[in-house]
């Protein structure tokens, strides 16, 4: 049916498009976990994350370089809007966040357009070596992203396990006013949760940006991906959020493989799926506003 | 005189509508009758029974696109275009309307923005054999002049646009002094309530789902006669958040602010993008201002002021004469 060599390099391809949306989808579920928003402006600190990749690994050179310094400041600039916009609101209810982070989405992307313009930007590839796998060759690149995503994925699994912020964040997400209680400053840790939150955004901005072009509206892109991402997942789960964006990426990958629209349109009839049999995704809990 | 009290503000607003008609030029005119319809949509959704959609743009084109089909391929009869685009309104909203208004809040939201990207992949991808992708239908010399109005016609599309729109504003504010709206409220702010009441909040939000959706596939048809041309454009992700920056910026739930929004964003995107050239960044500020200085829209603040002043004009005689008895 399909060619073998296609098909191998296709899954890889899938692995490391999961890979970024898992990247993505982490800060979204963090923040819903714990502070119950919905941070749209995630896609915003990706999309910053890929410009200053592009920006410093212009001047210095390096593109590893870029991406670190693309995720410190995208960790700033969520530490920024945290501190001006999101302050005032953990209070409110589910729609009224998502409104709000969707007007500093579209905001951010006017500054963005102002500072870079409008013309997309390419970013070289760091690793242009490619490596034999059952007679395909894959670009190492794509192997070092899902790697990166794997380091995440256990870095967060230690941290929310070993350390006394994490396991504060985790109870936080059963129950704040017990937390608070304990005498934690909860709204420190909704600003670590944010900051990390924007921080891996941007990581996944700068480490996907060698493979497309760098455009203002890339954030708005990958939308939809991202919502499926975690609708199916559930929200607020960061086991779900693992396995559905590595099944979104194969979906999306394997499916243009076999006829070409189906990329948009296979994960769309996944998450109708899903829905139809379990309204807040695979892993999803129950969980409502306090 | 209850019956012209009940008609008064509507009269009214559409006196002002009609005033901007003499002032403005007519594509702006029509521009904001057309975003007003599409805006009711919106504002029926998130200030009603509490759901806010990001899948505008869905309905919109299946509007759009219903009344497209007809007038490229198979008639001319704009009028005909116009009720074929609300009918596919109908069908396309009873058809998912059962599995997303089961969903919470929330996921609602995300799933409609979903479904409006993929309408806008299946038009310029999928289907472009029909469509043909991005440059669009143009139909706008197949459209044959009808007798009375003649919606081919920019001038007369006007009057009879303005016509549908007070139709409409009529129609929603009979659904808000019916049980239906106060069932519809009522679902907003308790469901469980609602249930324990004995109402199906299922059916309730459905109705209003279908009702909704079918007003924005109504603006949508309208869209495309106006222009004569349709493509992908019209669901494109990037302007999905267009009617609800309109909704909230006129005042959510209010039966005016879709218009006052539409006049004040469809003005303040002609002006402000020549001046400065940066669409995104203003109205990306002024959603966050707006959402962060108490959520009321320009309506939504103006309203409680007019109401005191028009208690002050005329209630101020009625409430003397009942403290003195």
């Amino acid at each position: 049916m399909i060619d073998t060599q296609l098909l191998i390099s296709g899954v890889i391809f899938g692995l490391s498009l999961g890979s970024i949306f898992f990247l993505m989808t982490i800060g979204l579920s963090l923040c819903f976990g714990l502070m119950r928003i919905i941070s749209l402006d995630q896609l915003l600190y990706y999309s910053v994350g890929a410009y200053i990749t592009f920006s410093v690994s212009a001047v210095l050179g390096n593109i590893w370089l870029g991406v670190i310094a693309g995720m410190i400041v995208a960790g700033l600039s969520a530490l920024v809007v945290e501190r001006v916009v999101f302050r005032r609101i953990y209070e409110r209810d589910l729609p009224f966040t998502m409104i709000t982070s969707f007007g500093v989405l579209i905001g951010g992307v006017g500054v963005i357009k102002y500072f870079w313009g409008l013309v997309p930007r390419p970013v070289p590839v760091p690793i242009s070596a490619q490596i034999d796998i059952i007679g395909t060759d894959i670009p190492v690149y794509r192997l070092v992203i899902v790697a990166i995503a794997f380091l995440v994925y256990f870095g967060i699994w230690l941290f929310l396990n070993r350390t006394i912020i994490g396991k504060a964040i985790r109870a936080g997400t059963e129950d704040v006013e017990h937390v608070e209680g304990l005498g934690i400053n909860v709204y420190r840790l909704f600003t670590i949760t944010f900051v990390i939150a924007g921080g891996l955004s941007g990581l996944a901005g700068g480490l996907y940006a060698p493979l497309i072009m760098v455009d203002p509206n890339m954030g708005l892109d990958v939308l939809a991906f991202v919502f499926m991402v975690v609708i199916i997942g559930g929200l607020g789960s960061i086991k779900g959020t693992l396995v559905s964006s590595f099944l979104i990426g194969q979906v999306v990958s394997i499916g243009s493989l076999i006829y070409a629209p189906l990329a948009q349109m296979a994960p769309f009839a996944i998450m109708l799926l899903i829905l139809l049999v379990k309204p807040t995704g695979l892993f999803g809990s129950k969980m409502i506003k306090r | 005189m209850n019956v012209l009290r009940w008609w008064w503000g509507l009269l009214l607003a559409f006196a002002l509508v009609a005033l901007v008609r003499v002032f403005l030029p007519l594509p702006f005119a029509n521009e904001i009758i057309i975003f007003s319809i599409y805006t009711m949509g919106c504002n029926y959704l998130l200030g009603r029974i509490g759901f806010i959609s990001f899948g505008q743009p869905a309905y919109l084109a299946v509007g759009a696109y219903a009344a497209a089909f007809y007038l490229f391929y198979f008639g001319n009869n704009p009028y005909v275009g116009i009720l074929i685009g609300v009918a596919a309104g109908v069908v396309v909203s009873f058809a998912i309307g059962p599995l997303f208004v089961r969903l919470r809040g929330d996921y609602f939201a995300l799933v409609n923005l979903a479904l409006a990207v993929i309408i806008f992949y299946l038009m310029q991808k999928v289907l472009a054999g029909i469509t043909h992708g991005d440059n669009g239908l143009w139909f706008l010399t197949n459209l044959a002049s009808t007798p009375v109005l003649d919606l081919s016609r920019p001038d007369q599309f006007f009057i009879f646009a303005f016509l549908v729109a007070f139709a409409l504003w009529a129609f929603f504010k009979y659904l808000d002094d019916s049980i239906f709206g106060a069932c519809c409220l009522a679902t907003k702010i308790n469901e469980d309530k609602v249930k324990f009441l004995g109402y199906s909040s299922f059916k309730i939000r459905l109705i209003a789902f279908v009702i909704a959706n079918t007003t924005t596939a109504l603006a949508g048809a309208m869209y495309a006669v106006y222009l004569g041309f349709v493509s992908p454009e019209i669901t494109s992700p990037a302007r999905a958040a267009d009617p609800v920056v309109v909704t909230i910026l006129g005042g959510v739930g209010t039966l005016y602010g879709p218009i006052v929004g539409s006049i004040v964003y469809t003005g303040m995107k002609d002006v402000l993008s020549k001046v400065l050239g940066n669409w995104e960044l203003v109205i990306g500020f002024v959603l966050v201002f707006i959402m962060l200085a108490g959520e009321k829209g320009i309506w939504g603040t103006l309203e409680p002021l007019f109401k005191k002043l028009y208690l002050r004009v005329t209630g101020g005689a009625a409430a003397r004469e009942r403290s003195s008895r």
